[in-house]
């Protein structure tokens, strides 16, 4: 098991790396890019975590879980992007300096939050509840901190990976139906959100969306 | 296919299924629970009611898409409204229907994937921000709820069950006081506020205002009327277990008591300077969310009520959502000032939505004002006097301030005069029997019904 830790640590450190490149570029492809390079990144935490369960589920997990992450969520964004012929600066309300800044606080706090999470760091994983913590909060962040609606929509996304992080390493194997039943959620809310953004832009002939501001009290 | 062909498929296609669910609800409730595919699949008293409420307000919001989408929809817009409209229902009786609360999770995200373009059915820019912030706000808000569903499994780690089993809240319900309580404490507070987020408690409620306003009315109806609750039906059920989990002090009771009230007073603030009739509606919704959540916190007594208020506010709510939608189109605005005099030109829509209106407010003898009664003697059972008096300061500004704007819209001095309304025989029918059933079920409850509530109201408390 000692290289299957190694290589869980060197996975963890790569989704924390991805996290700040996120933070840091100023340019929604590349962005899109460190996007695809977590999803892969997260796809492959099955096959490292699998102990325990059967061979054939581990591969489906992976095969489905990067298929979706590492290939079909950057390939959408790509074409929303190509299709809306947006700027394409990320214009962020916060900037860029300080938005790594947060991050790394972000990696501070998930690990004193996970040191203080008692039955279930007992259990095993630390590390990765930790990573999945920090994720989870710089997708909340990018949504909140972003102008375009690809940078909530990408927001959402690392979201997403953040909780696939969590559930994987406090749980184990949640049952396969249900986790094919996220996935494919997840699935069906970024295409949706694709199609969304792209009418927006297509109404709005832009997609800022602290410019969706007439409906209110 | 023309567009009245695909709204006449949704019309007849969602009375059918509303149908087969209300036989589905009844058969469970007379036969006792259903069990199938290793309890992955469930239905007890407390999902047969619900099925039986949600059978009611999808039946008649497909009733009434026909009057309403008449002569407005392109076919491919008819279309996609259609194939929509089906498989939200179908999600909503996923949630309703799964043992596992994984699955109903999925349910849950697949209910606000499958409404996010029923709200733009008329493509708008004010349509398409609406969706937008449904879209972000909801998806987001329920990612917590599988944060909670996630650390729920990990409280359970203890009990030593196999993994297909672990989710499950047949078997949860039956080992809870064996769950780890701390996390079974981070859990509940995850799922109350990713639930929450989706049934529209204060002050999670941002996107609820835009999408029940700019979505069509039956989809307003749907949403107000069953959608919201099929996600506090979510907590309903996590509920018994939370408690039993931590002891049952009422820690978890507390905190739905506590954004129950929220939810009461900031509905009230928004209520008394709303204008617009759709959205008037939307914090009516927010109130009497808190007050279903705050009735089920309260307990004993109070989780009957709960239920109860629950079946009222759903054919109350729905009802008012016709009748603005109806008003609206007849006026070519939501604003209850230009709709003033509507009672006096003598309309069947301005006739019922001040009725409804009244109805939700909690006038007498109309079914609200019944549960809410319920609720207060729940409040004084309990010696929960600092809720009663907020709860019954809430309800009185709101009866107030919704008095004063339904007054204007029913005698106010006309501002425009609308074309005579031509309504079919079927629609006076749904109309009045929607008034006539609140009517009765503040007069008489039947023994039947009374019977379901209070077996799905055991079920909450925690006595299967």
């Amino acid at each position: 098991m000692i290289e299957s830790h190694a290589l869980a640590d060197a996975v963890m450190a790569l989704l924390l790396i991805t996290n700040l490149l996120l933070l840091g570029f100023g340019y929604l492809n590349a962005c899109v890019r460190a996007v695809a390079l977590q999803g892969l990144v997260v796809g492959l935490l099955p096959l490292i975590m699998g102990g325990g369960s059967p061979l054939w589920r581990v591969a489906a997990l992976t095969a489905v879980g990067m298929g979706i992450k590492g290939v079909v969520f950057p390939r959408m964004l790509s074409k929303l992007l190509r299709d809306v012929e947006v700027r394409r600066e990320v214009e962020p309300f916060v900037g860029h300096g300080l938005s790594i800044a947060l991050g790394v606080g972000a990696m501070g706090f998930s690990l004193w939050v996970s040191s203080k999470l008692g039955p279930l760091v007992a259990a095993r994983n630390a590390w990765m509840i930790s990573a999945g913590l920090a994720t989870l909060l710089v997708g909340l962040f990018l949504i909140v901190s972003r102008r375009k609606a690809v940078s909530q929509v990408l927001g959402y996304i690392v979201l997403e990976n953040g909780v696939y992080t969590f559930g994987l390493a406090t749980v184990g194997h949640v049952p396969l139906l249900v986790e094919l039943g996220v996935l494919m959620d997840a699935f069906v809310a970024v295409f949706i959100m694709s199609i969304a953004a792209y009418h927006i832009s297509r109404e709005f002939n832009h997609m800022d969306v602290d410019l969706l501001d007439k409906l209110r009290d | 296919m023309t567009a009245k062909a695909f709204i006449r498929v949704a019309r007849w296609g969602g009375i059918t299924l509303a149908a087969l669910a209300a036989a589905a609800a009844c058969v469970v409730l007379r036969r006792g629970p259903v069990l199938f595919a290793d309890g992955w699949f469930a239905l007890d008293a407390l999902s047969a009611f619900h099925l039986g409420v949600l059978a009611l307000v999808f039946g008649s919001a497909s009733w009434f898409a026909e009057p309403y989408f008449e002569g407005t929809l392109t076919p491919s817009q008819a279309r996609r409204f259609a194939a929509l409209w089906f498989g939200a229902f179908c999600a909503m009786v996923l949630v309703l229907c799964c043992g596992n609360l994984g699955l109903m999770w999925v349910g849950i995200e697949a209910t606000t994937l499958l409404t996010a373009f029923l709200i733009c059915t008329h493509v708008t820019p004010l349509s398409l921000e609406a969706t937008w912030k449904y879209l972000v706000v909801c998806s987001v808000g329920v990612a917590f709820a599988f944060m909670g569903t996630l650390l729920v499994a990990a409280s359970a780690h203890g009990l030593q069950l196999d993994a297909s089993s672990t989710l499950l809240w047949t078997q949860l319900r039956e080992r809870a006081v064996f769950l780890h309580p701390g996390t079974m404490k981070l859990a509940f507070l995850f799922l109350l506020v990713g639930y929450g987020t989706k049934a529209g408690l204060a002050p999670l409620h941002g996107w609820l205002p835009d999408a029940h306003s700019q979505a069509p009315a039956p989809v307003s109806a749907l949403f107000s009327g069953f959608m919201l609750n099929a996600s506090f039906y979510c907590l309903l059920r996590i509920l018994p277990i939370a408690e039993a989990a931590t002891g049952n002090v009422g820690w978890a009771r507390g905190l739905l008591v506590f954004f129950g009230l929220a939810s009461i007073v900031v509905a009230a603030c928004f209520i008394v300077f709303q204008h617009d009739s759709k959205r008037l509606l939307a914090y009516h919704s927010v109130e009497h969310l808190g007050i279903i959540a705050l009735a089920a916190g309260l307990g004993g007594l109070g989780t009957f009520a709960a239920l109860w208020h629950t079946l009222n506010h759903a054919l109350c709510k729905a009802l008012a959502f016709f009748c603005a939608g109806r008003l609206g189109q007849a006026y070519g605005s939501h604003d209850l000032r230009r709709m003033a005099g509507a009672l006096r030109a003598g309309r069947l829509w301005a006739a019922a939505f001040f009725a409804s209106l009244l109805a939700l407010i909690g006038v007498a003898p109309f079914a609200i004002f019944m549960s809410e009664l319920q609720i207060l003697r729940a409040a004084a059972e309990r010696r929960a006097f600092i809720a009663m008096a907020v709860f019954l300061l809430g309800v009185s500004v709101v009866f107030v301030g919704a008095l004063k704007h339904a007054l204007v819209m029913a005698w106010g001095e006309p501002v425009q005069r609308p074309e005579p309304e031509k309504e079919s025989v079927g629609t006076h029918v749904l109309v009045w029997g929607m008034l006539g059933m609140l009517l009765v079920l503040g007069l008489w409850l039947p023994t039947p019904l009374s019977d379901a509530m209070r077996a799905a109201a055991g079920i909450v408390e925690g006595r299967p």
